[in-house]
């Protein structure tokens, strides 16, 4: 029999000119696209290559003669195993076995701390979540999440090397405690994160040190935007919008939801439900914000964008300054580097098209002076920045959305200084995360390193900057190390320690603090004989002294906060306070009168035009590249690209067809030469889909200063005649590729682990200087080829009005205009069929059968919960798309990663998988003969970006229940979508029968077996444990760890749930005890089991940033979020029971299969500006596939 | 004819059944002792690096199970004590018996054996790792521990009382009226219904009629207390 496809419902004709796509293979409708829907997974994934089946028949063999020889010996020689229970010998304060303890924590960042609570088991911290009740609590990015996994990372650096070699701390103390003794001249390069302990350490060893100096160093912190400010407000301000009071945003190139942030993005998110953050009103149109964005490469903020704008990274300012002098502002320059009409209508068809573009923007933000803000990127340079300090001065940003703070961040010196100070008497000391050998361009960093007299590098790696280093120090981490920062707007935080340094790693402070107390020993005491003791010098300590003495970097951090201008108390109450909170009450920045200060003098460079340029950016998974070694950054795809552990250069269509690329991403029809008969076309080929063997074309790009090959992938709404590429990849391989340094794989001291080696190619080295944009003067495609793990095809749901997006706008539908109202009220009934669909007969809630239970009483009861009964919305109104629900999740709920090859062959395990998709109108009514014409092609290049993330929608009448022949995945009383992981049997039946495409099965132990060695995992019991290995410290204890052959799936963070209600079930005892009653006469209702409305928050919620995810119990009705997103209260029927009304935003996917999902999503709300060119196009983007 | 068979193939096919029934007999004996799964082996009763005797402490002595499992009532682990817990005691009672060396290496930093190696206790009831059991949940609904581990108290040497099998879990989910008993009981492990029943005259509050049995008062409190034991997967599983 064949299979039997399921057909949707047809989009009707005149319903939507808006094509919808994923990727290209989707948009041109390839073959390899239309198998991956078609498939329960993507081709190959079930399949060994036919080189590991070889492998497997030759062993099968010897493993059956080996494991027969093993159960042997195991049965003759073993007694019955015993297994032993080892309790504490004196148990630590508040630790309760197999109970979880919080403490508040923040993570040090360039841009303001990341308060956090930190979950630890006995001693292991496990997840990080946000801290909620800090005042600057806001949630907790994907970097963030998986910092936590850095901790455990077994090659994290544990020895001290001396010239790329084994030394030991002693001789380190020797070499560096003497130069301490002569008082050396120091130079000590630091991050750029803002640490007040740091602060006053620095001042007292320059007083120590003489001639010492700090500098301060991070490759992606914007130096010239900090230039300019220095500038302009004085040394070590700092611009933090309040996205809370911003109504009109226009962003030039400025990635604030993603790897950019300049202030809180819940508040942003919060603006953009227009009041109706918390469900409890409907979103007002005149409440929203707005949101123009220019910039070169897709970023998530431009997906969040009302307007879009592509523009070249060189012609930012020119857009920057056009808008000043829409605003009345002089740009020095202005007529010399101004956008030229050619260009103008390279970029929105005519220049009259863009000079309205900006004439109506402007005007919007004129007509909302004092909440209006204009944002800059941070890579660019001083041009822009100054343009846009005189634009927000002018619009009243200052004193409104933007505050500009004196941050702690002064004497520091740049790293330009830095290379500039260093001479032949200087010790260099290098604390901060940064990699300056790797990613400094030019030589002039190394050449300060070998001038120095002595170099010395604390680090978490053994990075090219260690191993440049006459000296490296293993760094602790911060969960493993008192300190202190300061979050933006400068609420002083602190960092403590969760472990005691797991490898002996010494932390920024310890160093600091030791090179101080170097200093003040006597060390002439030494040689006095005849001392009544032994007199022995300081020695560095790593987290805990002799006797469990204390760090004296806590010592040093408690002398901070007790200064006057911190708590001002020396007492242990508001220290203990500010432990428990994580952050010191009412501390802050100090503001700075941002209109009183320093004129921005505003100018533009003139331009030449440019060839292709080349659009360096930050990475959302390495960031500058610190994170290469962190496996679950790696393995979560680009939020935009969906490419993982790689980066490549991304071009717009148009670019790549240029490039001839396009045609070879996705072969449509090759043609092949053939003597005689000419060119002849063969049957379209798809080289490139995604799945096993996708490989990408490469491409040679070369520029001033370098050169490299790099992958290429077609990015939709890219600029065109621009190459973007994220830094921090491509710091050591062992396959020879093109400019990456060579490492070897088992190399202990190698510049990456086995997680990061052979990812991505290194981008720095186009650089000829600190310029993140950088003209290219040839790129040619090359015959290469390199296989990329491209993840948006694999689980391609399939389906009509997936994600749904509605404008505030009049929007055009079957000839005549649909108000916004009108509009939210349709949202239901944007599926074609929805409107149709059955009501929801659901199969668990069936009243009176005796299927299961005779017991009348029972029935209702274990079929469905009057207690509990979870649900939940995810809005994509606030939706980013940024993948730290992902990684949350891979942490709450131990997935594993899978490596490079299995991903590519479509095994990856992310139970939230973030679909993005791209829209745009092609097709519009014309307005004076009323027939359909084809939209503008700057439309159809700009598409519209939609995320959604999906994850295991728990049916009411889910259908992988019914075909699971051994009942591992049932239904619960409480409405999940269950499963018991020892009873499955791994047919994968109910994969094939998902909808959503929401399960994943472990093809191999990748838990057990370690998947980054080569073929490890076809090794079966020959193949490499990583049982034991530190990342298993990781592993939440609530959650079974899966195995080989089982399907998983998300399951609502059932262990929360579970420990939840078990807390709650406390309350008969409490209620003994409390009435001081008999135990026999205390009624417990059911009330009472109930767990308190929203008090449970899941693992993706507890990480979203946008507070996009509501869950809860619905029948909690009112008081719970999740309700109020889905039901808009109850109305009384003809019949007199009662019925929900539907929040009309919000919507089941695919509801017309009859599913009923518990996770309903709300729709998209687009806030156009109408007088804007582009108005009519945007809001449209309601995905419809296959 | 000649014999086609030496004589000695007259008992080879003797000789192949014995070996057959001892070499299956092997096989079914192995996998029973070390194949039946660690939840099952009732009777089980290994010696413990020191022989703590419960019927001592909780009947002679009188010692409250929670003195010990202090966390029972609040964590899903029961916790086997800290040797502080023990040393708490032991540093005025005997402590020079030969019994608590264990406790003085692991404690004692005065003791000329001291090495600091904490306790290792040997587990007896062990659920499979995907078995996720909560003692707090039953302890605070009403389940006694002796529902579960038996008369601890009266264990000179503590064993497996209960096959700890997913069907003898479900008998109790299915029929927790069984073993309901009022929260101030669950650690008394002398209890018995009918004599407390006695003791505390129980009316049930709409039939109007005298508790009389275990039945009775456990049907009462589930009623009363609202007690839903699941019988879903997920209640264990996840």
């Amino acid at each position: 029999m064949s299979k039997r496809v399921f057909h949707h419902p047809e989009v009707s004709a005149d319903d939507s000119g808006v094509a919808s796509w994923r990727s290209v293979g989707e948009l041109e409708r390839t073959p390899s696209f239309r198998a991956h829907v078609e498939r329960e997974f993507p081709e190959g994934s079930g399949h060994l290559s036919p080189e590991d089946q070889k492998a497997t028949r030759r062993s099968f063999m010897k493993l059956m003669g080996a494991s027969s020889a093993l159960s042997g010996l195991t049965l003759v020689s073993c007694r019955r195993p015993e297994s032993y229970i080892v309790p504490y010998k004196k148990a630590p304060e508040w630790v309760i076995p197999g109970k979880p303890l919080y403490y508040a924590s923040t993570r040090p960042r360039a841009e303001g701390s990341v308060p956090l609570v930190v979950t630890t088991y006995e001693g292991r911290p496990t997840t990080l979540a946000p801290n909620g009740d800090h005042n600057d609590g806001c949630g907790a990015d994907a970097l963030t999440q998986a910092s936590v996994l850095n901790l455990y990372d077994p090659k994290r650096s544990r020895n001290f090397l001396r010239d790329g070699k084994k030394a030991s701390q002693r001789d380190f103390e020797g070499v560096l405690g003497s130069l301490a003794r002569e008082g050396a001249k120091l130079a000590v390069v630091v991050g750029e994160d803002d640490s007040p302990t740091r602060n006053r350490l620095r001042d007292e060893i320059v007083q120590a040190y003489p001639e010492s100096k700090f500098y301060t160093y991070e490759a992606l912190c914007g130096e010239a935007r900090r230039r300019v400010q220095n500038e302009v407000f004085g040394e070590g301000s700092q611009t933090v919008v309040d996205f809370s009071k911003a109504e009109r945003i226009l962003s030039l190139d400025c990635d604030f939801l993603g790897v950019d942030p300049v202030g809180s993005a819940s508040d942003f998110s919060r603006k953009r439900q227009g009041g109706g953050e918390t469900y409890h009103q409907d979103v007002a149109a005149d409440a929203m914000n707005r949101l123009y964005m220019v910039e070169s490469v897709f970023s998530l903020t431009g997906g969040m964008a009302d307007h879009r704008l592509r523009a070249k990274p060189s012609q930012m300012a020119a857009i920057a300054a056009q808008v000043a002098i829409g605003l009345g502002i002089t740009v020095d320059g202005y007529d010399a580097g101004c956008l030229s009409d050619e260009e103008k209508a390279e970029l929105l068809g005519t220049a009259a098209t863009f000079d309205s573009w900006i004439l109506e923007c402007v005007a919007d933000l004129k007509a909302h002076k004092g909440s209006a803000v204009v944002l800059a990127g941070s890579r660019h340079e001083e041009d822009l920045q100054r343009i846009v300090i005189a634009i927000n001065r002018e619009i009243g940003s200052y004193g409104g959305p933007m505050v500009v703070y004196e941050t702690g961040r002064t004497g520091y010196g740049t790293i330009a200084d830095f290379e500039a100070d260093v001479d032949e008497e200087t010790i260099v000391l290098l604390l901060g995360p940064s990699n300056p050998v790797y990613d400094r361009p030019g030589e002039q960093f190394r050449r300060g390193l070998s001038r120095s007299k002595l170099s010395i590098h604390l680090g978490v790696r053994t990075d090219a900057t260690a191993l440049a280093c006459d000296w490296h120090i293993p760094a602790a981490h911060y969960l493993e190390s008192w300190g202190d920062t300061r979050t933006a707007t400068g609420t002083y935080s602190l960092t403590q320690p969760m472990i005691l340094p797991l490898y002996g790693g010494f932390s920024e402070l310890e160093i600091l603090s030791q090179l101080l107390s170097w200093r003040q020993f006597d060390w002439d005491s030494l040689e006095s004989e005849g001392a009544e003791e032994q007199v022995v010098p300081p020695t560095l300590i790593a987290g805990e002294g002799m006797g469990g003495a204390p760090s004296p970097a806590l010592a040093e951090v408690r002398q901070t906060f007790s200064l006057p201008e911190n708590a001002n108390d020396d007492g242990d109450v508001a220290w203990k306070e500010a432990l428990k909170g994580g952050y010191l009450q009412s501390s802050s920045y100090q503001t700075v009168d941002a209109d009183g200060a320093g004129d921005p003098t505003p100018k533009l460079s003139s331009r030449e035009n440019t060839g292709i340029e080349i659009n360096l950016l930050p990475d959302a998974s390495v960031w500058d590249g610190r994170y290469i070694d962190n496996g679950w950054l790696q393995e979560a795809p680009d939020p935009i690209s969906k490419l993982s552990w790689d980066n490549a250069a991304l071009v717009s269509p148009k670019t790549a067809k240029e490039l001839g690329v396009y045609e070879s991403v996705e072969q449509l029809e090759p043609e092949t030469e053939i003597p005689l008969l000419g060119k002849v076309k063969n049957a379209p080929q798809p080289s490139i889909g995604e799945g096993k063997g996708a490989k990408a074309p490469m491409a040679l790009i070369k520029t001033r200063s370098g050169r490299m090959e790099i992958p290429v992938l077609v990015a939709f709404g890219h600029a065109d005649d621009c190459i973007s590429i994220a830094l921090g990849y491509g710091q050591g391989a062992s396959d020879g590729r093109d400019g990456v340094r060579v490492v070897r794989e088992e190399d202990p001291l190698a510049t990456v682990s086995p997680v990061g080696i052979n990812t991505g190619f290194n981008a720095n080295q186009l650089r000829g200087d600190a310029s993140f944009s950088i003209e290219a003067i040839e790129v040619t495609k090359t015959q290469g080829r390199y296989p990329v793990a491209l993840v948006q095809e694999h689980n391609a749901m399939n389906g009509r009005a997936l994600a749904r997006e509605i404008s505030t706008n009049d929007v055009e539908h079957h000839g005549h205009k649909v108000s916004f109202e009108d509009q939210v009220a349709k949202v239901r009934e944007q599926g074609p069929v929805d409107s149709h669909a059955p009501e929801n007969v659901s199969l668990y809630k069936r009243r009176g059968s005796t299927t299961w239970e005779g017991d009348k009483d029972k029935q209702d009861d274990l079929i469905s919960d009057k207690i509990h009964q979870w649900g939940m919305t995810i809005d994509l109104n606030t939706c980013v798309g940024c993948n730290a629900c992902l990684i949350a999740c891979q942490a709450e709920n131990n997935i594993p990663i899978v490596g490079k090859e299995q991903v590519a062959m479509g095994r990856e395990m992310h139970w939230v998988r973030m679909d993005r998709y791209f829209a745009s109108p092609m097709t519009e009514m014309d307005e004076k003969t009323h027939k359909k014409i084809a939209t503008p092609d700057w439309v159809q290049q700009n598409p519209e970006m939609i995320p959604q993330p999906v994850s295991c929608m728990q049916c009411e009448n889910a259908p992988c229940e019914t075909v699971c022949p051994v009942n591992a995945t049932v239904h619960s009383e409480e409405g999940l979508n269950t499963m018991a992981y020892n009873r499955c049997i791994g047919t994968r039946y109910c994969a094939n029968n998902c909808p959503y495409k929401a399960r994943r099965f472990n093809y191999f132990d990748y838990n057990k077996r370690n998947p980054l060695v080569a073929h490890n995992l076809y090794k079966g019991p020959f193949g490499k444990k990583q049982v034991g290995e530190a990342p298993h410290l990781q592993r939440n204890p609530n959650v079974s760890v899966r195995m080989r052959g089982v399907m998983e799936k998300c399951t609502y963070c059932v262990q929360r749930l579970e420990s939840a209600k078990i807390k709650q079930k406390q309350i008969g005892r409490m209620k003994t005890l409390q009435a001081g009653r008999k135990s026999t006469d205390v009624q417990i209702k059911p009330e009472d089991l109930r767990v308190k409305a929203d008090s449970i928050k899941v693992a993706c919620q507890d990480a979203c940033e946008a507070n996009a995810v509501s869950f809860g119990n619905l029948l909690d009705k009112e008081d719970a979020q999740v309700w109020r997103a889905k039901y808009k209260g109850e109305k009384k029927t003809k019949s007199g029971a009662f019925e929900l009304v539907h929040n009309p935003r919000n919507y089941d996917v695919l509801q017309y299969i009859g599913t009923a999902p518990r996770t309903s999503y709300l729709a998209r709300v687009k806030n156009p500006n109408p007088t804007m060119p582009d108005a009519v196009y945007r809001g449209l983007a309601t995905i419809n596939t296959a | 004819m000649a014999n086609f068979f030496p004589r000695w193939t007259n008992i080879l096919p003797l000789k192949i059944a014995v070996c057959l029934g001892v070499a299956g007999a092997s096989v079914v004996v192995g996998f029973t002792y070390y194949a039946t799964p660690k939840a099952q082996r009732v009777g089980y009763m290994p010696s413990q690096p020191i022989p703590y005797d419960h019927a001592l402490h909780v009947n002679q002595l009188g010692m409250d199970c929670r003195y010990c499992h202090s966390f029972v009532e609040h964590s899903g682990h029961a916790n086997v004590p800290s040797a502080s817990t023990c040393w708490n005691c032991h540093q005025h009672v005997r402590k020079d018996s030969d019994k608590l060396q264990p406790l003085r290496r692991a404690f004692d930093k005065d003791y000329e054996k001291y090495d600091g190696e904490p306790i290792k206790w040997v587990r007896i009831h062990q659920s499979p790792d995907y078995v996720f059991f909560n003692h707090s949940a039953h302890v605070n609904r009403g389940v006694s521990c002796e529902s579960c581990h038996g008369k601890v108290n009266e264990m000179k040497v503590v064993y497996q009382a209960e096959a700890h099998s997913m069907g003898w879990c479900l008998d109790c989910h299915r029929n927790p009226e069984k073993h309901l008993r009022p929260l101030e009981e669950v650690y008394n492990l002398d209890y018995d219904a009918k004599e407390w029943l006695a003791e505390n005259k129980m009316v049930h509050p709409e039939t109007g009629k005298e508790l009389k049995s275990q039945k009775d008062l456990g049907l009462y409190l589930k009623q009363h207390w609202n007690i839903k034991a699941k019988e879903s997967c997920w209640t264990c599983h996840r």
